[in-house]
């Protein structure tokens, strides 16, 4: 825990919903001195105290630039593209890749650093035949997924670049995140009006919903860990079970014709990248005790509640076009 | 008012509800456990089990309250003893017993698991003993019912390293019959402690011994006096 107060904070992708959540969390916090933040987008919602830069993730020049003038304590890096989210997987890889390189790169030379928290996804552990159903953080990385290979070459890029400063970096393997203006592939397909599930391996999936995945941000901030921590929801559903309580059609497939059904989807606005596919078929659990104990924080939303809250949300919202009156 | 463009949405979702209403009380959101085991799915099928095996259940007084525990049965060929073995336990406990020993191929492992199984992975046995989970593991496959098998010393470290008890369960069951009987043991407990892998080596061993001796005292599958046998007590 950190024992004096004004404290530097870089928060990378501060403009998405989790990146913007966790800023303003962290605004409110009495040991937080000062906090920038760079993204290609700009924040979702107003800040208050921090400062944001917007910045290409390949701009590597002005990037270090921002962060070696800053000099931060703590860097929070949230700058991840999951594919088919906000970018199509080739732009996310190329993204989520030069962002790491560049922030971290630059984050390593920065003398005040002390610590690096960074996101990842419960993807790394894969879904391999024989793979374990429930990991916790000791388990192997093996991912099967493009995604988890992403979260991978992440964490494998954080971790050399502390290993050289001499810091200790906390990841964060977050369950699939959702929330009301979180862009996910999952949550996108699963409040589709008529759904795709595999009949023949109906598994069970977690998730997180966004609040828990910023509150164990901001207290991994806090804390100056120096291993994974798994942060995932309590409870677990299966696609047909989340399906039928969000009153969708399921449509139940066995195997080749989901490749039709991947390109419908995705002509319908609601693309399946490998590793949503992944959950639908393989299921997708992980073993989230040790946030309590690590992090002093636990996710407190379970997993049906969070599907109960998906469909909750409002859909498109016609508006009537108003009446113009000729004068 | 509602526009033409919503008539075939209005369509979907009336032609959905009706699809859903008869299969909706059946699929309950919050069923599934953190390991994949779904107790609606199990109720459902607690008919079935009832109609395939009577079982009785005795000595569930050893298992921990709340910890976790390794109950090794024995395993007859095609017995599927630790399916029916963790089914009545769950029953007789009030509490979800895992069974270990799935095939990861669809759509036996998916079904397999939603009854409670987990992988033959000594990580994921710990993990779920670690978690007070009482998991069943059947000893090695005989032919004989009254034949206790080997024990996968691997499962048995599992239990080591996760520090929860090891309990020999004797199972029997009729292959064309209903009648089944689970019978528990006390905690295998070693006469000196080992520190190292000698631990696992000789519980192992020990679980394999008491539950041939179980075995050997257990009886039939039935328990109480045969019909004939009252002529005889006169």
């Amino acid at each position: 825990m950190i024992g004096m107060r004004g404290q530097r904070l870089l928060v990378t992708g501060m403009g998405g919903e989790l990146g913007s959540l966790v800023t303003s969390m962290l605004e409110s916090e009495p040991w937080v001195g000062s906090i920038v933040g760079i993204d290609v987008d700009p924040p979702r919602r107003r800040l208050r105290r921090a400062e944001f830069h917007r910045v290409d993730p390949h701009d590597r020049e002005r990037i270090v630039d921002i962060v070696t003038a800053f000099d931060p304590h703590v860097l929070v890096h949230l700058a991840v593209w999951e594919p088919d989210a906000r970018a199509g997987t080739a732009v996310a890889r190329r993204f989520t890749d030069a962002a790491a390189m560049s922030f971290f790169g630059a984050a390593g030379e920065c003398r005040s650093l002390e610590s690096i928290v960074t996101r990842s996804g419960i993807e790394v552990y894969g879904r391999g035949r024989h793979a374990l159903t429930r990991p916790d953080e000791s388990a192997p990385v093996r991912p099967t997924s493009e995604y988890g290979r992403m979260l991978t070459r992440l964490e494998s890029t954080a971790r050399q670049v502390a290993d050289r400063a001499g810091v200790p970096v906390n990841t964060l393997r977050l369950a699939p995140v959702l929330g009301k203006h979180v862009p996910s592939p999952l949550g996108r397909l699963l409040r589709q009006p008529v759904v795709p599930f595999s009949l023949l391996a109906d598994q069970a999936f977690t998730v997180v919903e966004v609040g828990d995945a910023a509150r164990a941000f901001v207290a991994a901030a806090q804390r100056r860990l120096d291993q994974p921590v798994n942060v995932v929801g309590p409870g677990a559903i299966t696609s047909l079970q989340a399906l039928t309580r969000g009153r969708r059609l399921p449509i139940p497939l066995v195997g080749p014709e989901w490749g039709l059904a991947r390109r419908l989807s995705h002509l319908v606005g609601a693309p399946i990248p490998e590793h949503v596919l992944e959950v639908l078929h393989r299921g997708r659990l992980a073993d989230g005790s040790h946030a309590r104990e690590l992090l002093g924080f636990a996710p407190e939303v379970s997993t049906p509640e969070v599907i109960a809250r998906l469909y909750e949300w409002e859909s498109v919202v016609r508006v009537p076009p108003a009446l113009r009156v000729v004068a | 008012m509602a526009s033409v463009a919503d008539v075939p949405r209005q369509m979907i979702e009336r032609g959905r509800d009706l699809a859903l209403a008869p299969v909706r009380p059946f699929l309950p959101a919050g069923s599934v456990d953190e390991w994949g085991r779904d107790e609606h799915v199990l109720s459902a099928l607690g008919p079935l089990f009832q109609l395939r095996w009577d079982t009785l259940v005795g000595g569930e007084q050893h298992l921990p309250a709340r910890k976790g525990a390794l109950l090794v049965t024995n395993d007859r060929r095609l017995s599927f003893s630790p399916l029916y073995t963790s089914w009545a336990l769950a029953r007789a406990t009030g509490r979800p017993v895992r069974f270990v020993g799935h095939p990861d191929i669809a759509p036996f492992g998916p079904v397999l698991r939603r009854l409670g199984a987990i992988l033959h992975d000594p990580v994921e046995v710990r993990g779920a003993l670690r978690h007070g989970e009482l998991v069943v593991l059947g000893a090695a496959p005989t032919r004989h019912p009254r034949h206790a098998g080997s024990v996968d010393v691997s499962m048995v470290g599992a239990a080591v390293l996760a520090g929860v008890s090891v309990h020999p369960v004797a199972s029997m069951s009729s292959p064309i019959g209903r009648s089944a009987r689970v019978q528990v043991g006390a905690a295998v407990r070693l006469r000196t402690k080992r520190r190292g892998p000698l631990a696992e080596v000789e519980i192992a061993e020990a679980t394999q011994h008491h539950l041939q001796r179980q075995l050997d005292e257990l009886g039939g599958v039935t328990t109480g006096m045969a019909p004939l046998d009252w002529l005889g007590e006169g």
